[in-house]
């Protein structure tokens, strides 16, 4: 780069400056950060990349996980932090993760579901690039750098159905997803569970989208399930406003889902479920930076729940209307499922068709938990086979 | 040198400067865009420049892009050389996926590798044309023009793969997100050597030259320019003017749908919701852009990938938003397509002459 | 509320922001000017209509502030096709990836965020009609003015003077010339009107239907209306019904879920674009015969 050619933009660098105060500058991190053992995978690097399906301000998923790369950013000063929004599920994702090597990163966070087989590509084609994805479940014999990682969701799930059912008048509980990916499914289930346990006359309704943000069909969504005498609205999308808004607006109940929206819904928010990757993400890459990523615990399916650990989604806060009673129950069901032998899904578990999922007694894992793909008994609607 | 000679040169150095002067507005414009979300232009562009075009690894993710793109921008450059305007692309891209991850479904591990990427190319070219076809039939037999049929068949086309990647060919042994199983790894196309770019790319560019060649030196292609000319007259003439304007819109849409196939056997490897990324629209720019020549049509195509990878350093050097890069396609676009070259003929373009519109009608 | 009522509920409400920019579509290529760029005129209607609401308050500034938005992306478009000469149909793909890509970047500050948005009003009286209250009475106001907006369109482009003009501009604009109007005037008029027209069904959409700013959040709905208008055959009333049956097709789904149906909803989404595909084919030579002149001949051009 020569001088003249430096001399020049700084003229228009000056006009930047003005504007922006001070410019987004690239310099390269000095120092590279590394354990003793130069070889082991996602030692060496000087950045970390993290790349997410949707926008990192979308005020649900793939905000939480930009947060939680933030997080990163500040336990790690020396490693540059590398992010990427609107990744699509595709070789787009390869591509990327491709960039953020070529500037440097070791680590890599694929953190949406469907990122799996980039990232499995990825991680083939760089045997010292440590990549993780969030959420999915990786099969057959995993890489030395290559692993999965997610909290166990339906738990802080099951905790919300819970006040879901105390709450009801009607009985009639509403969840809105998306596709009947595992994820939502054990979600869906728990939310059941969870209200069933202290209300047996409680059903949920579900509705699927088919799309995991189109505000218009949510808004159909949520209103069909109110005029179906639902009055407490639950859901698994990935922008969560308009559900929450409408369910408001019409008085009824909401249980959130990615994020505190409690100030969507001043009246009806009774509990939800969010994300705080930080710690879990800080471990990660602290482990890996020690070399000693190949054989820990991420270097697999790592599932962390109540029972192992932190898990890195959480119960949301309390609404105005859930009463002390209803908060008794829900930290009197947070004790059983963190004991050794609970488990929301402890059985008997019945299916809606009548067959026994967990016989009576069994406290299924976490992989027994994840193969479910069919709904609960008291879930009311059909799975898009 | 003649005087006609230099007035032609002095026209072309003209409409390069006007071409110039327009991409370097779009991108003037676009660092006092990039200006007002904190980011320095000089910067922003150098860092682009860096991690693009002076690397080889995104060189070859470009040419990745700009495969699909070629293919489907020529759809769009054939018929308009019959007079045909297909608005059909991503619906034929489309086709071309679906069949060929039809094809993938019931014969996979049946045929050897090489045979099976012969075999869907084959699918995924007849579902393109049949596709864009059908436009062509309805058009010659009655009237429907075809720039609304191709347009309203994207939307069919989008539909049936969301039909049926959602229930009859979702892959039972997946996450449950809708999305056929993955290509076996031996009908996938091959890479280029040693680079990580697939055969697609070279389909690409010999589809391009092909089709420059057909365009050019046959009968079929200069009978091709005489409908797209002047109908009427090449009816006087003796032209069988609907078997060649059919022949275009078929032609253009085997390419689209051979776009389809690229893009499922060369990068996606499954088929997926939105995993055309609106390849036919863009494509339909490109082919716009290049004034439907072939070879300027793969040109434009490039660029526009190149534009797309770009965004990549919008992200990752500049920490600027993922749409940016939407930015500076559109005011590239804007600029591009209003600098003026067609101003001498407006508003009066828009009138063909008369006898066209009736004399293309069988 | 029986099914086919919800149902019928749906078609309004869902149907509203999409009636909008249909009209809209109906006004701009009945003076010979497609904008396939609605899509993009809807989302910055959207955005602006969301963000201008969230700042004053007032969800009517806020509607009115998307109106304009959506006029100003569709300037460039006029400005294109009738000053520069360029292609409509690329143009306005132009302006989509425009629209696309300026609201996500400016509208990230308004994901999450409330507003004070338009509610639905039941009108006294009409809406305890049995069926008929539900449908049409109990919606927000931006729905209510969407009942006018219809008729108004039909009566402006074929009893007023000035939609006489308009249309003429979109037919013979050599006659309108000939009669001392510009014709590139009246169609610059006629695309920034219809662009006003997409951002107010965008600013529907946002601040009344789904309460909510996020990025593409139309989903698609700014090409349903552009078919829909050649479903309609360019005629404003048809217009409106193709909008409500869009709004039952995307309507049906929840309402059968809702009641422990399920569902595979794209076979259905399908089904109006070759109902007007059929149309077409039967009507063939009567409904192209439909078709503004103009903007017959925008479809039979060829490259430069």
């Amino acid at each position: 780069m020569g001088k003249r050619w430096r001399r020049s933009a700084g003229l228009l660098a000056v006009m930047g400056l003005a504007v922006a105060g001070c410019s987004s500058n690239s310099t390269p991190t000095t120092t590279a950060t590394g354990g003793d053992s130069a070889k082991a995978p996602g030692t060496g690097g000087k950045a970390v990349g993290f790349i997410f399906v949707g926008p990192k301000d979308d005020y649900g998923y793939n905000q939480a996980a930009f947060e939680g790369s933030q997080d990163v950013a500040k336990a790690f000063p020396s490693l540059k932090v590398l992010t990427a929004e609107n990744v699509p599920e595709d070789d787009n994702a390869t591509r990327v993760m491709e960039g953020m090597i070529a500037n440097g990163a070791k680590i890599i966070f694929a953190t949406s579901y469907g990122h799996l087989d980039p990232a499995k590509k990825v991680a083939a084609a760089h045997p010292d690039v440590v990549v993780i994805q969030q959420g999915n479940i990786a099969t057959g014999t995993i890489p030395p750098n290559f692993g999965t990682y997610f909290g166990t969701v339906y738990e802080p799930v099951y905790l919300a159905g819970i006040a879901a059912g105390k709450a009801t008048k009607t009985n009639k509980l509403g969840y809105v997803y998306a596709f009947p990916i595992s994820q939502s499914i054990d979600n869906i289930n728990a939310f059941e569970l969870g209200a069933k346990s202290v209300n047996p006359a409680a059903k949920t309704y579900v509705v699927n989208t088919s799309n995991w943000c189109d505000p218009g069909k949510q808004a159909e969504a949520a209103n069909s399930l109110l005029s179906q005498g639902v009055d407490v609205i639950t859901q698994h999308q990935d922008c969560t406003a308009t559900v929450i808004k409408t369910a408001e607006a019409k008085g009824a109940f909401t249980v959130g889902y990615h994020a505190d929206a409690s100030t969507l819904a001043p009246k009806g928010w009774l509990t939800g479920s969010q994300w705080r990757w930080g710690p879990l993400y800080t471990e990660i890459v602290q482990t890996t930076i020690d070399g000693k990523f190949t054989g820990s615990k991420f270097n697999a399916n790592y599932r962390v729940g109540l029972k192992t650990g932190s898990n890195p989604f959480v119960q949301s806060p309390y609404g105005p209307s859930v009463s002390a009673e209803t908060k008794a129950d829900i930290d009197k069901a947070r004790a059983a499922i963190s004991a050794k032998d609970g488990s929301p899904f402890k059985g008997p578990v019945m299916s809606q068709d009548g067959k026994v999922l967990f016989a009576d007694g069994m406290v299924p894992d976490y992989a027994a938990i994840e193969d479910l793909k069919v709904f609960v008994d008291g879930v009311v609607g059909k799975l898009p086979s | 040198m003649s005087r006609l000679a230099a007035i032609d040169r002095a026209k072309l150095a003209r409409g390069a400067g006007r071409l110039a002067l327009a991409y370097a507005g779009a991108l003037v414009l676009f660092g006092a865009f990039v200006m007002t979300k904190g980011a320095n232009p000089v910067d922003v562009y150098r860092e682009m420049w860096r991690s693009t075009v002076m690397n080889t690894t995104s060189i070859g993710q470009v040419l990745v892009k700009a495969s699909p793109l070629i293919l489907a921008g020529l759809a769009v450059a054939v018929p308009a050389k019959a007079g045909l305007v297909n608005v059909g692309g991503e619906g034929q891209v489309i086709m071309g996926a679906v069949a060929a991850g039809g094809v993938a479904l019931a014969l996979d591990g049946t045929l050897p590798g090489g045979v099976m990427v012969v075999v869907m190319m084959l699918a995924a070219a007849a579902a393109g044309g049949l596709w864009a076809g059908l436009a062509a039939v309805l058009r010659l037999t009655v009237r429907v023009n075809e720039a609304i049929t191709t347009l309203l068949l994207n939307y069919v086309a989008i539909d049936l793969l969301l039909y049926l990647i959602y229930q009859p060919w979702k892959d039972k042994h997946g996450s449950g997100q809708p999305a056929t199983r993955q290509l076996a790894v031996a009908a996938r196309l091959p890479l280029l050597g040693t680079s990580k770019v697939h055969a697609g790319f070279l389909i690409a560019v010999v589809a391009t030259a092909v089709i420059f060649g057909l365009l050019r030196w046959t009968s079929w292609g200069f009978r091709l320019r005489v409908v797209g000319g002047n109908a009427e007259a090449a009816r006087r003439a003796g032209l069988p003017v609907s078997a060649l304007l059919l022949s275009a819109m078929v032609v253009g849409g085997a390419l689209a749908g051979l776009g389809g196939m690229v893009h499922f056997a060369g990068a996606e490897f499954k088929l997926r919701p939105g995993m055309t990324l609106n390849f036919g629209y863009i494509a339909f720019l490109a082919a716009w852009l290049a004034r439907h020549e072939p070879v300027k049509v793969a040109g434009a195509a490039v660029l526009l990938a190149l534009i797309a990878i770009g965004g990549d350093s919008l992200q990752l050097d500049s920490g600027l938003p993922a749409a940016a890069v939407n930015v500076l396609m559109g005011l590239v676009l804007v600029a591009v397509m209003g600098r003026g070259q067609f101003r001498a003929k407006a508003p009066k373009v828009m009138a063909v002459p008369a006898a066209q519109a009736p004399a293309v009608v069988s | 509320m029986s099914l086919p009522v919800e149902v019928m509920v749906g078609a309004v409400r869902g149907g509203t922001s999409i009636l909008y920019a249909a009209l809209g579509e109906t006004v701009s290529e009945r003076a010979g000017v497609i904008n396939l760029g609605t899509e993009g005129c809807m989302l910055v209607g959207a955005l602006t209509g969301y963000a201008v609401t969230a700042s004053t308050g007032n969800p009517w500034v806020g509607v009115i502030a998307g109106a304009g938005a959506g006029a100003l992306l569709a300037l460039v478009h006029a400005v294109l096709v009738l000053s520069r000469g360029a292609n409509q149909l690329a143009t306005g793909l132009v302006v989509l990836f425009l629209g696309l890509g300026l609201t996500s970047l400016f509208g990230a500050a308004y994901v999450g965020r409330s507003i004070n948005a338009f509610t639905p009003i039941a009108i006294p009286g009409l809406s305890s009609i049995p069926g008929l209250g539900d449908i049409f009475f109990n919606h927000d106001p931006l729905t209510y003015l969407s009942y006018l907006a219809g008729p108004a369109v039909w009566w402006f482009l074929y009893r007023s003077r000035p939609g006489l003009i308009m249309r003429a501009a979109g037919e013979r604009q050599e006659v309108l010339a000939a009669y001392g109007h510009s014709p590139l005037r009246t169609r610059y008029l006629a695309v920034i009107g219809g662009g006003a027209l997409a951002g107010i069904g965008g600013a529907q959409l946002s601040t009344a239907y789904a309460n909510a700013w996020f990025e593409n959040m139309t989903q698609g709905r700014g090409f349903i209306a552009v078919a829909l208008v050649i479903f309609a055959a360019w005629h404003p009333l048809r217009a409106v019904g193709g909008a409500y049956l869009f709004g039952a097709a995307l309507a049906l789904s929840p309402a059968l879920q809702a009641r422990g149906y399920g569902f595979n909803q794209f076979a259905l989404d399908a089904i109006p674009y070759l109902v007007t595909i059929g149309v077409l084919v039967v009507l063939g030579r009567k409904r192209a015969h439909a078709a503004p002149e103009g903007l017959k001949k925008v479809f039979e051009m060829t490259g430069a």
